[in-house]
């Protein structure tokens, strides 16, 4: 049962960073794929009219959590204090600069939303990159099961860490770059004329850097957390996102090689559900893992709320997710198809 | 600059006007770097790009790039230098202490009073989105049925305040989740295995149904079609109202907790769902809520068409505006005072009678207690002040007869008061002031118009035109009396406030965040207002614009003399 909810509650979280990820992707590279102010309004034409869905996955995400693992949340959002206002405030400005940026046809207001819109998503991609490194890396919770963190310490992995050391952020890096690629992926896939042209090419640079970049990091990851990999080999869901992995990977070259849009899409999708999924299946059942002492590590088992809250929302959630799925089909079928300059949003 | 597009426009006009003009504007794109050096201009080069070459002819100097990086550089770093001086000055000996600031110390009044006003800042957008759902729905059914377009432009004119609404609501609602687990920690350890399931479910039932269809409502008419615009408008409503239903039954569960049970580990977890679901102060609750954001929707579309008819513009518009407006403006305005209200008082009385007592400011219990018009509390005298009564009326109001033995403040240990009942006592009279106001108000517009004297009656119409505000007020003071009433328990009579706070997040990091929240929804609220202001400006009855250039008044081709020369 418990087990069953750590998927449900990893899967709204791996479809919320797929979802938004392209958008915060887009937005950071707004400005170097988008030359002209019309250009970049396509850009945010191209994450459409349905960004607050996307950014419902979230809540849908923090409600979960709540209701399923009541401890974990407590600990972890009184703990990430500082950095997850700074998320929320980074939402705000990204959800204005979209909704108010193309409502005034005035280039030094759109301009001004754009950069707003660019830098947003930057930051938004930072923190919550830092927030998964955090998350491998483990926090220093007590033996209570709470923590506070500074931004930084002494920038090392064990201890007393701080939000930010060497660690998290290259894990930031990471995915910093990652978000960026599958960004301008689904850019290709939805716009035409030079965005998308200059979309393919930052694409393709990007996904090729993402290689080097992916070895470091798990490199990096095995020599913080040498333990995750002893467990993980035994876990066969593991290898079923390592599965993933290596097939998203295949379809995403060669989608960039036989210049298929749709194919290398579909490949950066499963390609960060593979690598996310995989990273959820290796720390299973620690969902919080303490720098300071293993025992004080916050496992699935121990957080989780009563049985009896466990079985009634496992009634009710899969029809609420069933019905959100034939929303968003409902609506992106209608919404299909690509932007162009000339359609105003 | 301006010489270089007139003696463009002179040979080719129709560019510039029309809709690829729109790219003859000034840029300060990267590629311009690309450009050929200044005053190379070759022949093969297009019109465009000398204009974008007479244009940053000034600017690819990159010397003067680098100076003025540097520049900024030196600036940064001895601003840095400067604060630190600054900080290592500061004797470390200070006999000012902290300790003595004991309010900014208080880690659990910032809390409260970071989540009371981040959540009265929210909910002035979802009261405002709840009552114009219907209002949608129904023009657009008018639409379906009659085909008469003033209905579709209604829907379209609307729905753009909708939008508006919805995605203030939507960021500013963010930051409301999160701070259960940041700020309220203890609360969502003991109680999140309860409350969670209602949060979730109004991410999955409600928000999903409601962030899908409102792009399409807005943009979509086009690709949708008649019959499934109107399924759009059907649901953007019911997504803000079962939205609405969610957090109702969250909050009911904080006022009157039913149908949960207290597991092994000592925290709550839900015994039945339907109890929980079904808990009568919810229902209660949310047919007064919703019936107070239908008064708000109401009022804002009565005020909008007033402001028409007042400035003599889109006549047709604002006559529908007024009549819908000031008709469910009324009907509404009495189901929030009667049963909704009354309803909402009984409970409160069953259930919380402390808190009732404290409403009234009634100190000493009895029979044929009476309502105040007017009067403070003193809570030092323990007495209401200059108090102007009717008499019985609170007895007959809260238990059915004017007999009835309504219970005082001072029945109860002072542990038990809500913590500030001054606050509570104003905001609750302040409510029932400005929905007794509505009433008389709605009432008296409705009446005009039946008479066929509202569109002429110009004093009426400046009353209904600035009223606008005063559903938000009374919504705002409606809610602090539930919140502020239920003090000093976070879940009346299970768990108190106190223990509700994170415990590990320091009173600083939450002024500190709560700063940042005063900043940015200032900004947030200028924002919206000039927005809404501007979409108001613009009126229903504007076409789209099919050219995206054309209201740009810089490409606006002036006749100058060089025209005539």
């Amino acid at each position: 049962m418990i087990a069953v909810w750590y998927v449900i509650v990893s899967l709204t979280l791996i479809i919320y960073v797929v979802l938004d990820g392209r958008n915060f992707g887009a937005g950071m590279l707004q400005w170097l794929v988008a030359r002209t102010p019309e250009e970049r309004r396509q850009v945010v034409a191209a994450i459409g009219p349905l960004w607050t869905w996307h950014e419902v996955w979230l809540l849908g995400f923090g409600g979960t959590l709540l209701a399923v693992f009541p401890r974990l949340m407590a600990s972890a959002f009184a703990g990430y204090y500082l950095a997850l206002f700074l998320i929320s405030w980074g939402l705000i400005l990204r959800g204005i600069s979209i909704e108010v940026g193309g409502s005034i046809n005035d280039r030094l207001w759109q301009g001004f939303w754009d950069f707003v819109f660019a830098f947003s998503n930057f930051l938004l991609a930072i923190l919550f990159g830092a927030a998964a490194g955090n998350v491998a890396r483990g926090v220093p919770v007590d033996a209570d099961g709470n923590f506070s963190m500074a931004f930084f310490t002494n920038f090392g992995v064990r201890g007393h860490v701080g939000l930010l050391d060497w660690y998290t952020i290259s894990i930031a890096i990471f995915a910093v770059s990652i978000l960026a690629a599958h960004g301008a992926t689904y850019l290709t896939l939805k716009t035409e004329g030079p965005v998308r042209y200059r979309s393919w090419k930052c694409a393709k640079y990007l996904w090729a850097a993402i290689v080097p970049l992916f070895i470091a990091v798990s490199v990096e990851s095995w020599m913080v957390r040498p333990d995750v990999p002893r467990h993980a080999i035994h876990n066969p869901f593991c290898w079923l996102g390592l599965l993933m992995i290596i097939v998203a990977s295949c379809t995403l070259i060669l989608g960039l090689r036989l210049r298929v849009e749709e194919w290398a899409f579909l490949g950066s999708n499963f390609l960060l559900v593979g690598l996310l999924a995989t990273g959820g299946a290796a720390i299973f059942p620690v969902m919080l893992h303490s720098t300071l002492a293993p025992e004080n590590s916050l496992t699935a088992y121990a957080v989780a709320a009563g049985r009896n809250s466990l079985l009634l929302a496992s009634i009710w959630w899969p029809v609420g997710f069933a019905l959100a799925t034939a929303y968003f089909v409902f609506i992106s079928r209608r919404f299909a198809g690509k932007v162009s300059v000339e359609q105003d949003t | 600059m301006r010489l270089c597009l007139h003696k463009l426009t002179f040979g080719a006009p129709s560019i510039v006007t029309g809709p690829s003009g729109t790219r003859t504007e000034h840029s300060f794109i990267p590629d311009a770097v690309d450009d050929p050096a200044p005053g190379h201009y070759s022949k093969r080069s297009s019109w465009r790009r000398r204009l974008r070459m007479g244009e940053t002819m000034h600017k690819a100097d990159w010397r003067a790039r680098v100076w003025r990086g540097v520049a900024v550089l030196v600036l940064l770093v001895g601003v840095l230098l400067a604060a630190g001086l600054c900080v290592a000055d500061t004797p470390h000996d200070s006999p000012v202490s902290g300790a003595a600031n004991s309010t900014l110390s208080d880690q659990a009044f910032w809390s409260r009073f970071q989540f009371g006003f981040t959540l009265v800042y929210h909910y002035l957008f979802p009261q405002l989105t709840m009552g114009l759902g219907w209002f949608l729905v129904y023009w657009k059914w008018r639409a379906l049925k009659t085909g008469d377009e003033k209905y579709n432009q209604a829907v379209r004119f609307w729905a753009k305040i909708f939008g508006l609404n919805f995605a203030v609501g939507v960021v500013t609602g963010i930051p409301m989740e999160f701070q259960f687990g940041t700020n309220w920690a203890g609360f969502s350890r003991y109680a999140g295995g309860v409350i969670g399931q209602t949060l979730a479910m109004e991410g999955m039932f409600a928000f999903f149904l409601e962030s899908a269809f409102v792009g399409a409502l807005i943009w979509g008419e086009k690709q949708l079609g008649p019959r499934y615009h109107f399924v759009a408008a059907v649901g953007v409503a019911l997504g803000s109202w079962l939205s609405g239903f969610f957090i109702l039954v969250t909050n009911a569960f904080m006022q009157h907790p039913v149908g949960y049970q207290v597991d092994s580990d000592g925290l709550l977890g839900i015994a039945s769902l339907r109890a929980y679901l079904l808990n009568p102060w919810a229902w209660v609750q949310f047919a007064h809520n919703q019936m107070a954001a239908l008064v708000t929707g109401s009022f804002v579309i009565t005020a909008v068409g007033a402001f028409y008819t007042l400035r003599r513009l889109h006549p047709t518009q604002a006559q529908l505006y007024l009549r819908a407006g000031t008709l469910v403006g009324l009907i509404a305005s009495l189901l929030v005072a009667f049963p909704t209200g009354d309803q909402q008082a009984k409970m409160v009385g069953h259930h919380q009678p402390v808190t009732l007592a404290a409403m009234e400011g009634k100190f000493v219990g009895g029979p044929r207690a009476g309502v105040a018009l007017i009067g403070q509390p003193n809570v030092e005298a323990r007495r209401l002040d200059n108090p102007i009564e009717v008499p019985g009326a609170l007895s007959y109001l809260a238990y059915g007869t004017f007999q009835s033995y309504v219970h005082g403040l001072e029945e109860y240990p002072e542990s038990a008061w809500p913590d500030n009942i001054e606050l509570l006592y104003y905001s609750f009279h302040l409510m029932i002031t400005l929905g007794t106001m509505f009433i008389l108000l709605m009432a008296y517009a409705t009446f005009q118009n039946w008479r066929g004297r509202l569109e002429s009656s110009s004093w009426l119409l400046w009353k209904l035109m600035l009223a606008f505000p005063l559903p938000y007020i009374a919504n705002t003071v409606g809610w602090m009396t539930a919140e502020l009433g239920r003090q000093p328990w976070l879940i009346y009579g299970i768990f108190h406030t106190r223990d509700g706070y994170s415990k590990v997040v320091t009173s600083g990091d939450t002024i500190f965040t709560l700063i940042g929240f005063v900043g940015l929804y200032f900004v947030l609220g200028l924002l919206f207002l000039y927005l809404v202001a501007r979409e108001i400006g613009h009126g229903p009855e504007e076409e789209l614009i099919l050219n995206p250039g054309a209201d740009r008044g810089e490409m606006v081709v002036r006749p100058t003399e060089e025209h005539f020369a």
